[in-house]
């Protein structure tokens, strides 16, 4: 074999992210201030921070149908076009469906990102610790294998991230919802504030409070220094930020790892596998298919972080195999593509506001409230197991309401210039249990453009998430009717797995290489110097958002990667 | 940065990125398959006519000096299917005609009372049709310049959020 030396040395980096969203930004930045170089790996295009937000600043008549999609855009996306992530604003932030290949046995939407940043730029920055309720779940329901971690063990770096990311919250001591290091909370509208107390009075043990959200309320010294401003309560926060307010790659991760002069960021580059070296036991490093020439890479490294957002992850490791993997890197246990997880959600009820008529409000929220799990703690039992909480809030309806249906005209129009009546909703947010027989794979007969073999879903909602939806719904109309909400209906518009983009599991984390993937450190059990720190590693789902999850768990596992890699180990 | 550095440098690195062009070219450059009604300008002139009586100058201007011809011109062509456009384009040219047959003129040569009873007529014997273009109109025009700006409140970097203020004597709703 022919041996370029030089440019062999230049395609040989410390360390390899795969992925550039929340896990990868995170890798990368922790990875380069210890003094790894550091090559990042992202399939999507290039998203300049600021400058490539180009509807972010953009007046509603500077656009073309105030949001709708075309019935192009619906027919060439028949999949990301069932819900409203994908539309006219956010159009160039995923991939094309006609990109994006797979398969359904049974339904699954898989929303996909485009863009160097992935999923941080259009995230909805519900930001929630887990508990040791949910660390000890599994093991006390009997449920699918025990986490190999305790909150002790992710605690500091809870703490330590969002020091860095910004999260906005209230304290509550609660033992099911840890407190984070908070940044000031958001104000509540006045129908949250009386709704809350109400609540609280006819409810002992549940409570309202305001969502916690990775936007800077008030940033700290550590974030204006990465070049970061207050929160403009704009709520445009899905069309990128340009002040920097909200956590995400391009904001708060990637500036820092660029700095350190030792990050390489490849946007447009498939990573499709693994490359594992038999004498050495180690993976050596990956294969890339440049997303446009379709020319084929390969680029080295002694440690390896997969952050290709769940599926995207696993799909590789899936991808990865050799002798010694022949089912899939690090498959030994047969877990990989098995116990897949989202949340379900879309249901929960609404109703209007009486009364508050002479109260508005200044500015725009991007985000609502918070009810925590209540269910199945302390004495609480049901006849399912685990939780959910809501997330909702109130409004006041401006001109988009529907005033009498008929009228128009002078009357009418002057009616729509004025505020009109304040609603409140809730909207549950379920845990969904890890069932082996929920799983993705590969059929490698049938091959995307960069040859990837299609990912094919195989996963449903099951009857204990039938069940716990009948109490999403039922208490949540119960809740609003006894604070006072008038007209309470409740709605259950479906709810499909991947819907909620909280794509989990696939990769789990386990104590017993013969049943999971990972080790308690994100490290997969048969391959040292290979980690996994996105959604896949997820043992179980809590019904709380899961990214600051991911942003600790990825800071751990990078320092312990480091710590392993001085110590020889990796 | 405290807020007015950083809006002048979001402003700074916008504006030296998106000039005009650019900016009409960043969306909408879909259209729908050339499978779509072909809109006269009579036509689009009428739809302005018609809007303006849905939402007319009052105290503001109303939909025609918006332009909100354009956005339902554009909305229809491009984010509904085709049999939707038809129906939607024979309802406008049925208005029309039944303005000739009960004045004698068409729609747009009609005084003000005359046009109000035309598009009240349309509430019942063409319910679909008023419906979508009272629709198309309100969002057209709540969402134009004029709209936003001058009958509603438009603040589009509000810097700061307070749930729970009182409502001032004569206040109009946010634009956004």
């Amino acid at each position: 074999m022919y041996l370029n030396i030089d440019s062999q040395k230049e395609m040989t980096y410390d360390a390899i992210v795969i992925g550039s969203g929340v896990s990868g930004g995170w890798a990368a930045k922790e990875l380069t201030e210890k003094g790894l170089r550091v090559l990042m790996l992202e399939k999507g295009h290039k998203l300049e921070h600021v400058s490539g937000y180009e509807n972010a600043m953009k007046d509603p008549w500077q656009t073309q149908y105030n949001g709708r999609l075309t019935m192009e855009q619906k027919e060439t996306h028949p999949k990301l076009s069932r819900d409203y992530p994908y539309n006219e604003m956010t159009e160039k932030y995923w991939m094309n469906d006609s990109d994006s290949l797979y398969k359904e046995v049974k339904r699954f939407d898989w929303y996909r990102p485009n863009i160097v940043g992935g999923k941080s730029i259009m995230w909805g920055r519900q930001s929630y610790r887990l508990s040791d309720i949910d660390f000890e779940a599994n093991l006390k329901d009997g449920v699918a294998v025990d986490w190999p971690i305790r909150y002790k063990d992710i605690a500091p770096w809870y703490s330590y991230v969002e020091k860095i990311a910004g999260i906005s919250g209230e304290k509550l001591g609660l033992p099911q919802l840890p407190d984070s290091e908070f940044l000031p909370p958001m104000d509540m509208y006045c129908v949250e504030k009386e709704v809350r107390k109400r609540i609280e009075k006819n409810f002992p043990g549940r409570t309202m409070t305001i969502g916690r959200v990775a936007n800077l309320s008030k940033p700290t010294t550590v974030q204006i220094n990465n070049g970061r401003a207050a929160c403009q309560f704009r709520n445009k926060c899905s069309l990128g930020c340009p002040f920097g307010a909200y956590f995400s790659t391009q904001s708060c991760t990637l500036p820092p790892a660029v700095k350190t002069g030792r990050l390489t960021l490849r946007p447009e580059s498939v990573v499709t596998n693994l490359i594992y070296d038999e004498n050495k036991k180690k993976a050596t490093g990956v294969r890339v298919i440049d997303a446009v020439t379709l020319e084929e890479k390969i680029y080295n490294a002694g440690l390896i972080f997969v952050c290709g957002s769940a599926l995207g992850t696993t799909a590789i490791l899936l991808n990865s195999t050799s002798n010694r993997f022949p089912n899939g890197f690090g498959n030994d246990s047969g877990e990989l593509g098995h116990n897949l997880m989202d949340h379900h959600f879309r249901v929960g009820a609404s109703g209007t506001w009486e009364g508050d008529e002479d109260k508005y409000y200044f500015g725009r929220r991007a985000n609502g409230i918070y009810i925590p799990r209540y269910r199945n703690i302390g004495n609480d039992k049901r006849d399912y197991l685990r939780g959910f909480g809501y997330q909702g809030g109130g409004s006041r309806s401006g001109w988009q309401r529907n005033v009498a249906e008929l009228s128009f005209g002078a009357d009418f129009k002057e009616e729509l210039t004025k505020p009109g009546p304040w609603s409140m909703g809730l909207g549950g947010f379920g845990e969904t249990l890890p069932y082996h027989e929920n799983k993705m794979y590969l059929d490698f007969k049938e091959k995307d453009k960069w040859g990837m073999p299609l990912v094919v879903f195989d996963a449903e909602l099951k009857e204990n998430e039938r069940k716990m939806r009948v109490d999403m719904g039922n208490d949540a109309a119960e809740m609003l009717e006894k604070a006072g909400v008038k007209n309470v209906k409740i709605n259950d518009r479906g709810s499909w797995l991947g819907m909620a983009i909280h794509e989990m599991g696939t990769a789990r984390m386990g104590r017993d290489p013969k049943t999971s993937v990972l080790n308690g450190n994100n490290q997969v059990h048969a391959c040292k110097n290979v980690f996994v720190t996105d959604g896949a590693c997820m043992t179980s789902a809590s019904c709380v958002n899961p990214s600051l999850t991911y942003m600790a768990l990825t800071a751990r596992a990078a320092d312990f990667a480091v710590k392993e890699k001085k110590k020889g180990n990796i | 940065m405290n807020r007015r550095d950083a809006i002048q440098q979001v402003a700074l690195l916008l504006g030296t990125m998106i000039s005009a062009p650019t900016m009409a070219g960043v969306l909408g450059q879909k259209t729908n398959l050339g499978e779509s009604v072909l809109v006269s300008a009579e036509q689009e002139a009428l739809l302005a006519e018609v809007a303006d009586v849905i939402i007319p100058t009052t105290s503001t201007p109303g939909a025609k000096a918006a332009g909100v011809e354009k956005f339902i011109v554009r909305v229809m062509r491009d984010c509904y299917p085709k049999e939707d456009q038809e129906a939607f384009y024979t309802g406008l040219t049925k208005l029309n005609s039944e303005s000739k047959s009960k004045f004698g003129k068409g729609f747009s040569e009609l005084n003000g009372t005359q046009k109000i009873e035309m598009v009240k007529h349309t509430t019942s014997n063409d319910k679909p049709f008023f419906l979508r273009m009272k629709e198309l109109t309100v969002t057209g025009y709540f969402t134009s310049e004029i709209g936003a700006k001058q009958a509603l409140e438009y603040l589009p970097i509000p810097g700061r959020f307070e749930g729970c203020v009182p409502l001032k004597p004569g206040q109009k709703a946010w634009a956004l």
